[in-house]
């Protein structure tokens, strides 16, 4: 009979010699590079936290081929990085707000040196084009506004509304201190709440 | 712009993060909501980010974690490798250095003696003195012999290059970190 027990398998990652693999005993220690958490535990969080993180890039950026791109270095970024959080030490909620540091830094990077345009890139109308029949008003109007918004107010908005965080977490994850957060994120949202209310009255108006 | 918060606007953020807003929310909050700029803008906003954030989980089209980790596995080895390599890559310079010094060193001592051995009258010579000369030198590696001039250079130049071998092979250690 073929052994199922988990502990008598050999994961993947063992395969190669540990020197090729480029871990060390101290990386281990430090929770980098924890086999542990490279086979299931990882694929539970990926699980849970693939699609949120997806969804931030893609709305803020507005462009999902970046989100892709930026995902998945996000997540390699995060299995290689000395001193991340662990679920096991740390727990998911700071494993998840590590995870969109990366991802918050990362944008950062790219518009601060944009890459040049790929074929593949889809446009924001990519979501108009998906589940237009249940659309709200709300939805069909928030990508142009957001398109007026700056990067950074952006990102701030959706963790606030669509990821729920807390000032203090949107101030760990964006590097900004968390007094300038609930300024900045009031002003952000009454902006966008402006142009969301301007652009249901162009859209009224049409119709 | 002033900041000016509304006192319901924490009780309206709970109950749209509990889903409860409109539908299992009071009627009195609703109407202060219908009329105050705060917490109408916070519903506003929320009800269209949870929508598209809502819209887009359903559309995100994530990879295999198993992708991930083996490419989290290959930047590993690669950093590996580098930190491997750095060093080694400026041992071998300095060897380089080192090789290139005593050469050139070399150079200068022969063409301070002459360029005879350029000519091929020199390697026959050479040549047919060897075995003598061989003997000689033998001979004159005993304790007595080696107290001349020329041979203190010559353990001082090797004593040199043996501590910069081993300063090299000291920064090559103290480089190599983890």
């Amino acid at each position: 009979m073929a052994p199922t027990d988990k502990r008598t398998r050999m994961p993947w990652e063992f395969t190669l010699p540990h020197a090729w693999a480029g871990g060390s005993e101290e990386a281990a220690g430090a929770g980098v590079c924890d086999p542990a958490m490279e086979n299931e535990a990882f694929a539970g969080f990926y699980e849970r936290s693939a699609r949120p993180l997806w969804a931030y890039l893609a709305r803020v950026s507005a462009d999902p081929a970046l989100a892709d791109d930026l995902m998945q270095e996000s997540y390699v970024r995060y299995l290689c990085a000395e001193g991340s959080p662990t679920l096991a030490r740390d727990g998911e909620a700071a494993a998840r707000r590590y995870l969109f540091r990366i991802a918050t830094n990362l944008l950062r990077d790219h518009w601060r040196h944009p890459r040049t345009a790929s074929i593949e890139e889809i446009p924001e109308e990519f979501f108009a084009a998906r589940g237009q029949a249940t659309q709200t008003d709300a939805q069909i109007l928030l990508a142009p506004a957001l398109r007026q918004m700056k990067p950074r107010e952006r990102q701030m908005l959706w963790l606030a509304h669509a990821e729920g965080y807390s000032h203090r977490e949107i101030a760990n994850v964006m590097g900004l201190h968390a007094a300038s957060i609930r300024l900045l994120l009031f002003r952000a949202r009454r902006k966008i709440a402006a142009l969301l209310r301007a652009c249901a009255a162009d859209d009224g108006r049409k119709s | 712009m002033n900041l000016t918060s509304c006192p319901y606007e924490k009780e309206v953020r709970q109950l749209m993060a509990r889903g409860q807003w409109p539908d299992a929310c009071p009627a009195e909050l609703r109407t202060h909501v219908s009329g105050c700029r705060t917490c109408g803008d916070l519903v506003l906003v929320s009800e269209a980010f949870q929508h598209a954030r809502a819209e887009s989980l359903a559309v995100a089209r994530p990879v295999a974690p198993a992708v991930l980790l083996w490419r989290a596995q290959l930047r590993r080895r690669n950093a590996a490798m580098e930190r491997v390599s750095r060093p080694l890559l400026g041992a071998q310079i300095f060897a380089c250095a080192v090789a290139l010094f005593a050469a050139a060193g070399f150079a200068g001592f022969e063409a301070r003696n002459g360029v005879a051995w350029f000519t091929l009258s020199y390697w026959h010579d050479w040549f047919v003195q060897l075995p003598q000369a061989a003997m000689a030198q033998w001979d004159s590696l005993s304790p007595g012999a080696l107290a001349g001039p020329g041979w203190t250079w010559m353990v001082l130049a090797l004593a040199v290059a043996m501590l910069v071998l081993l300063g090299g092979a000291a920064v090559y250690f103290a480089t190599d970190k983890p």
